[in-house]
C-alpha cells in the first residue's frame, strides 16, 4: 500500500491514509492559474500514461439565446470547427472579400425570404433562386483558399482522439485527447480559434445543422417527444427550447449573427481550460500564458433575465407519432448550489439505479414497464426533475404514471431505510473512485464545476453533500417538489401509419450458407 | 521504441512538406507555389519530445497462466486506483444457435446475470452487489460470450467469490427468464420505432438472409424457453477450458491467483450436483457464409423527415493479410471523419448530412461487411447517394495523394497510444488476440505493418474488395418526396415494413 500511496502522490492526488474511505479522505491536487484576461486554467497531474486530455469549456449555451435565434450555441460550436485566419486557408487576404460578398448576397436573401412569409404571397420567388445560385458561386471561388476541415485532419494526424465538441443548455465545451507532446499544438490551435475564427463554409453547415436536428429530434420518438415536454414545462425561462434550435430559426440565421454571438460570449474572461494527465503544470501555465495570454478580455456577458414563474397546475402534452407510446413526467426543482438538488439526485438513484431500486422493483419487475429512470441535473438555473418510461404492454402510459405516483407518494410519508442510504453512499464512493481512471472524465467534472458554480472544488463538496442525505430532509424535499401541480407530464400517442401492413414475409430470405 | 518514436516524427515532417500536392485542391499543379496555411508552417516548427512508452508484453507488464482446470489467465496488476476489474470470454455465440430459437444464446448471457445462482437468489445477488457499488455484467454475442466485474479492491474476495458463481452456477430463475423475454417482446413491438433500428435490422438481413450474422427476432423463437435450454446452453459452451480470464488493478498477483484457483476449482466446495470441471466442449459445426454480391435497391416506406441510407457488400474475414491497407483505405474513403472523402463531399461541401461514413469491418470471423451510410433529407435522397458512389469508384479508379496516405498512417500510428491507457481494456485486447488466434506479437508487430502500406496497396485493395457492382442499397424514408426516383442505381425492391407477430 505504501507504494501505492507514492504513485497516488505523484498522480496528483493526495491521500491522508488514516482510516476511512478513500475518496473521503481525498484532496484532487489541482494547480489552478488565472490568466490576466480572465482566461482560468485548470492542471492535474496524473503520469500513468503518456496522454494528456484537454477540455476547454465556454459559459455559454442555450440559455444565453432568444426567440429567433435559437440554436444559435450549437451553430456557433459548429463553426469553430471552420478554421482561422491561420487555419484551413492559405490566403486569407483573397478570400476575405468572398466571404464579405456571400454576406451580402445572404442578407438579400434573407428580406427574400421574410417577404415570401406574407400571407398574401403565394411561393417562392424567382429571386430566391438566383441568389441561392449567386451564392453557390461565390462558395465556389472560395474554396480555391480553403484548405477542408485542416483543425480536424492537424488534430487527427498528431493522434488526438475523442476529438469533439457540444452545446448544451448551460455551456459549450471543445474537447480532445493527444499524445502528451502535443501540449503547445493544443495550445495554439484552440487560441487561434478563439482569436481569430473565420465562419467560412457557413451556409453548407447551416445545412449539415437541419439535417442533425432532423436526425436527433424530428424522426426520433425520444427526440421530438423531449422537446414538447421542455417547451410545455417552462413557458418563460430559455430551458423552454431545445438546443438544437427551432427549425425555422436555424434555417434564417446569417453569418454575422453568429460572430456577434460569437464575440460577445467566446472570451478569455469566459473561458476554463482544464488540461488532465502528463503534464508538467509549470510548462502548461507558461504555453496558456504565451497562446491564450494575448486575447483581451471582454465585457461580461448579459445576465440571463428571465425566470420561469411558478407552476400553477399540472400540464399535459400529446404528440403523436408514428412509435409505440412513452411518457415523460418532469418536476421544476433548483438549480445546482441549491441545498436541495443534492437530495434529488439521491432521490433519483434510490428510484431507478440498478436493480434493487424502486422503479426496478416496484414498476419493472411487475411488468408494467420495461424501463423507468429518474433524473435530477446539476444546473446553471432551475431545471426539472425527470422521470422517463417505457410501458410494457397490455399496460398503458396512465398505468405507469400511476405506478410511478405511487413510488413518489411513498418518498414523501415513509422515511427511506438505512440500507438504501448507505448502499447510495458505497456506490457513490465507487463510482468517484471509477471516474478518476479518465483524463476527460476529470476534466469535464472539474470545468463543469468550475463553470457553474465557479469552482472546482465543488466536485468534492457536491459529493460531501450527497453522502449527508438523511432521510428526514428526503421527505421534506419530495414533499416540496414532487407534487402535481408542479408537473408536467408528456405522452408520445402511436399515430397509425397510412399504411400498415400485417404478416407479409419479404421474399427476400436467401441463405448465403 | 526509441526507433519508433522518430520514426513517427520524421513521418511528421515528410507529410507537412508534402502538404502542397494536395488532392483535395484539385487542379493544383505540382509546380504552382506551396498552398500551405500559416498555421501549418507554424505547426511545422513544434518540436514533439518522444514519448516514453511501450506495448505491454506478455511475460513482462502482464501475466499469462493456464490454471489445472484448463483455464487461461491473465493478469495485469496496477495500484493506481483501489479498484478491481475481471472479464472473461468464453467461446460460445449465437453463431451456434438453430434459427429456430433465434434469441436463446443471448438471452442466456443476460439471465445469467439476472437469473441468480445455485445459492443465491437474483435479489441476494442484486442486493449484495450493488451495496458496496460494484458492477456484475454477463453477455453472449455472436461469436463470444463473457462477463464483467468491476469493485473496489476492497470487495475483490466477496466480488470475485458472485463472479465465479455467475460464471460456473447461474441459477436462470424462470420469473427473470420471463421477465427478460417480455422486454425482449417488447423490443420487437417497437423495432420499426426508430429509423436507425430498422435500417440496421434490414441491411443485415438483406446481406446474411438466416445466417446468424443477419436473422431478425422474432417472438415466437424465444416464446416458448426455458430455464432448462438455457442451463443446457451455459453446460455445454460454459466449462473452465473454454473460458479465457482477465483480471487487472490493485492486487498481489501471487495471492489473487490463489483466490481465483479456489474461486473456480471448487470441487470440494460443491459436493452436490455437477461439478465445474474440464471437459470437451462439442459446439455444432458453424454455418458458412459463401461471399457473393446482391446488387440492388430495397426501399422501405417509413413517413420520416430523412431517407436512411446504408450500401455495402460483404468484405473479408478476420485475419485477411489486407487487413492494415483496407483499415488506411476506408480511413480515406470514409472511415476517418472529416479527414475523409465522404465526408468531405457529402457533408462539408454540399451540407447534405450530419453523419456519413463508411466502414470496413476487418475483425469478423466469417465475412464481414463493407458498408457506407448516410442520413439526408428526404429531398436529396438521389444526390447523397450519387456522391457516395461516386467516391467508391473514385477510390478504385486511382492512387491516393500521398498526403491522404501520410494522414491517415499518422493519425493510426499517433493516436496507437491510447490503446494502452487502461490495463483491463490492454488485457482485453490480449485476450482476444488469443481468442481469435492472431498472431501473439499482434500488437507489437501492428504499427509496423500500418507504416508499410503504400498507395498501390491502398489502390489494389480497393480494387479487390470493393465491388460498387455489387452493391446492395437500402433506404429507409418517405419514398414519394425523393428528389428523383432511384431506379438508375439497380432494380427496385420494395421491402413491407411488417407489423411484428407477438401473440
Amino acid at each position: 500500500m505504501r507504494k501505492a500511496l507514492e504513485i497516488l502522490i505523484a498522480l496528483g492526488i493526495l491521500l491522508v491514509m488514516a482510516s476511512g474511505l478513500f475518496a473521503e479522505k481525498m484532496r484532487l491536487n489541482v494547480v489552478e492559474h488565472d490568466l490576466e484576461n480572465g482566461m482560468k486554467i485548470l492542471i492535474l497531474e496524473r503520469h500513468t500514461s503518456p496522454v494528456v486530455s484537454f477540455y476547454l469549456r465556454f459559459k455559454v449555451g442555450s440559455v444565453d439565446e432568444h426567440p429567433g435565434i435559437t440554436g444559435i450555441a450549437h451553430l456557433c460550436e459548429h463553426m469553430m470547427f471552420k478554421g482561422t485566419k491561420n487555419v484551413g486557408t492559405w490566403n486569407y487576404g483573397a478570400e476575405a472579400p468572398l466571404l464579405n460578398e456571400i454576406d451580402s448576397l445572404a442578407h438579400q436573401w434573407r428580406r427574400e425570404m421574410e417577404c415570401t412569409k406574407h400571407p398574401l404571397y403565394r411561393g417562392d420567388t424567382p429571386r430566391l433562386e438566383e441568389l441561392r445560385q449567386e451564392i453557390a458561386e461565390v462558395q465556389q471561388e472560395e474554396r480555391g483558399y480553403i484548405i477542408k476541415d485542416e483543425l480536424w485532419e492537424t488534430y487527427m494526424k498528431n493522434g488526438g482522439i475523442r476529438l469533439n465538441a457540444s452545446t448544451g443548455n448551460d455551456g459549450t465545451q471543445y474537447y480532445v485527447s493527444l499524445p502528451a507532446s502535443r501540449l503547445e499544438l493544443w495550445a495554439y490551435l484552440e487560441s487561434d480559434r478563439m482569436a481569430n475564427p473565420i465562419f467560412r463554409e457557413f451556409y453548407s453547415e447551416r445545412d449539415v445543422v437541419n439535417e442533425e436536428r432532423r436526425l436527433r429530434t424530428d424522426d426520433q420518438p425520444w427526440g421530438k417527444l423531449w422537446e414538447e415536454f421542455y417547451a410545455a414545462a417552462f413557458t418563460a425561462h430559455p430551458y423552454s427550447w431545445p438546443v438544437v434550435g427551432w427549425a425555422t430559426d436555424i434555417q434564417m440565421i446569417l453569418r454575422e449573427d453568429v460572430e456577434r454571438f460569437f464575440r460577445t460570449y467566446y472570451a478569455p474572461n469566459n473561458t476554463i481550460a482544464v488540461v488532465v494527465g502528463d503534464v508538467n503544470p509549470e510548462r502548461v501555465i507558461d504555453l496558456c500564458e504565451r497562446y491564450f495570454g494575448p486575447i483581451p478580455p471582454q465585457e461580461p456577458p448579459p445576465p440571463v433575465i428571465t425566470e420561469e414563474p411558478p407552476q400553477t397546475g399540472e400540464r399535459r402534452v400529446n404528440v403523436q407519432f408514428d412509435a409505440e407510446p412513452i411518457v415523460a413526467i418532469g418536476y421544476h426543482v433548483p438549480g445546482g448550489g441549491d441545498p436541495d438538488q443534492p437530495v434529488l439526485e439521491v432521490i433519483a438513484s434510490l428510484l431507478s439505479r440498478g436493480k434493487t431500486s424502486r422503479f426496478y422493483k416496484n414498476i419493472v419487475e411487475r411488468k408494467l414497464a420495461t424501463s423507468v429512470n429518474a433524473y435530477a441535473p446539476f444546473s446553471r438555473y432551475p431545471e426539472l426533475f425527470t422521470v422517463t418510461a417505457t410501458p410494457l404492454k397490455p399496460h398503458s402510459t396512465q398505468e405507469v404514471e400511476e405506478a410511478i405516483y405511487v413510488e413518489l407518494e411513498k418518498l414523501k410519508t415513509e422515511p427511506v431505510s438505512e440500507w438504501e442510504l448507505e448502499k447510495f453512499a458505497n456506490q457513490l464512493e465507487a463510482n468517484f473512485i471509477r471516474g478518476m481512471k479518465s483524463n476527460m472524465g476529470m476534466a469535464w467534472r472539474l470545468g463543469n464545476y468550475q463553470a457553474l458554480v465557479g469552482d472546482w472544488r465543488h466536485l468534492l463538496r457536491h459529493k460531501k453533500e450527497l453522502g449527508a442525505v438523511t432521510p428526514e430532509e428526503i421527505m421534506r424535499v419530495a414533499k416540496r417538489y414532487l407534487n402535481d401541480s408542479n408537473r408536467t407530464v408528456a405522452t408520445l400517442v402511436k399515430k397509425e401509419s397510412k399504411k400498415k401492413i400485417t404478416r407479409v414475409k419479404p421474399e427476400s430470405s436467401r441463405p448465403y450458407y | 521504441m526509441h526507433k519508433r518514436s522518430s520514426l513517427t516524427k520524421a513521418l511528421t515532417i515528410f507529410f507537412i512538406s508534402t502538404f502542397l500536392f494536395s488532392a483535395l485542391t484539385s487542379g493544383l499543379l505540382a509546380q504552382e507555389r506551396p498552398r500551405l496555411s500559416p498555421a501549418a508552417k507554424k505547426i511545422a516548427t513544434f518540436e514533439y519530445e518522444e514519448l516514453k512508452w511501450k506495448v505491454p508484453e506478455v511475460g513482462k507488464e502482464v501475466k499469462r497462466k493456464v490454471l489445472r482446470n484448463g483455464m487461461i489467465l491473465y493478469l495485469m496488476e496496477n495500484h493506481e486506483l483501489p479498484t478491481f476489474e475481471m472479464r472473461a470470454i468464453v467461446r460460445t455465440g449465437s453463431i451456434y444457435e438453430p434459427v429456430e430459437q433465434t434469441g436463446l444464446a443471448s438471452l442466456a448471457g443476460t439471465v445469467m446475470r439476472t437469473g441468480g445462482t445455485r445459492s443465491m437468489t437474483p435479489d441476494e445477488l442484486n442486493r449484495r452487489l450493488e451495496y458496496v457499488g460494484a458492477r456484475l455484467s454477463s453477455w453472449v454475442g455472436s461469436e463470444s460470450g463473457g462477463a464483467s466485474l468491476s469493485c473496489l479492491s476492497k470487495d475483490t474476495d466477496e466480488a470475485l467469490q458472485m463472479f465465479a458463481d455467475v460464471l460456473m452456477h447461474p441459477g436462470f430463475n424462470e420469473e427473470q427468464l420471463e421477465l427478460e423475454k417480455e422486454k425482449r417482446k417488447d423490443a420487437i413491438r417497437r423495432r420499426n420505432d426508430r429509423p436507425g433500428s430498422i435500417l440496421n435490422r434490414e441491411f443485415n438481413h438483406l446481406l446474411y438472409a438466416d445466417h446468424p450474422y443477419g436473422r431478425i427476432q422474432e417472438w415466437e423463437q424465444i416464446k416458448d424457453l426455458t430455464p432448462e435450454d438455457l442451463k443446457r446452453f451455459h453446460q455445454r459452451y460454459f466449462k473452465p477450458n473454454n473460458i479465457i480470464l482477465g483480471v487487472a488493478g490493485d492486487f498481489n498477483t501471487k495471492r489473487i491467483i490463489k483466490k481465483i484457483e479456489k474461486a473456480f476449482l471448487p470441487d470440494k466446495i460443491w459436493q452436490a450436483g455437477k461439478s465445474w470441471k474440464k471437459g470437451r466442449v462439442d459446439s455444432p459445426a458453424r454455418p458458412k457464409i459463401t461471399k457473393s454480391y446482391r446488387p440492388g435497391v430495397y426501399l422501405i416506406e417509413k413517413e420520416i423527415t430523412q431517407s436512411n441510407v446504408r450500401m455495402g457488400h460483404l468484405g473479408v474475414k478476420l485475419g485477411n493479410p489486407d487487413e492494415y491497407a483496407i483499415r488506411v483505405m476506408n480511413f480515406i474513403l470514409g472511415g476517418g471523419s472529416f479527414t475523409s472523402r465522404m465526408t468531405s463531399k457529402v457533408r462539408s461541401d454540399e451540407g447534405l448530412a450530419y453523419s456519413v461514413r463508411s466502414s470496413f469491418d476487418t475483425g469478423s470471423k466469417d465475412y464481414g461487411t463493407f458498408s457506407a451510410s448516410c442520413q439526408t433529407k428526404v429531398g436529396s435522397t438521389h444526390r447523397a447517394i450519387e456522391l457516395m458512389l461516386e467516391e467508391i469508384k473514385k477510390i478504385q479508379e486511382g492512387l491516393v495523394a500521398e498526403e491522404e496516405l501520410q494522414t491517415a498512417k499518422e493519425a493510426y500510428i499517433n493516436k496507437y497510444v491510447f490503446n494502452f491507457t487502461d490495463p483491463i481494456s490492454v488485457l482485453t485486447q490480449l485476450m482476444y488476440i488469443e481468442y481469435n488466434d492472431r498472431p501473439k506479437d499482434y500488437l507489437q508487430t501492428y504499427l509496423d505493418n500500418v507504416r508499410k502500406v503504400t498507395r498501390e496497396d491502398v489502390l489494389r485493395v480497393a480494387k479487390r474488395y470493393l465491388e460498387p457492382e455489387g452493391l446492395t442499397l437500402l433506404v429507409v424514408g418517405d419514398i414519394p418526396k425523393f428528389d428523383k426516383p432511384l431506379d438508375d442505381f439497380g432494380g427496385i425492391t420494395v421491402i413491407p415494413l411488417e407489423e411484428p407477430r407477438i401473440d
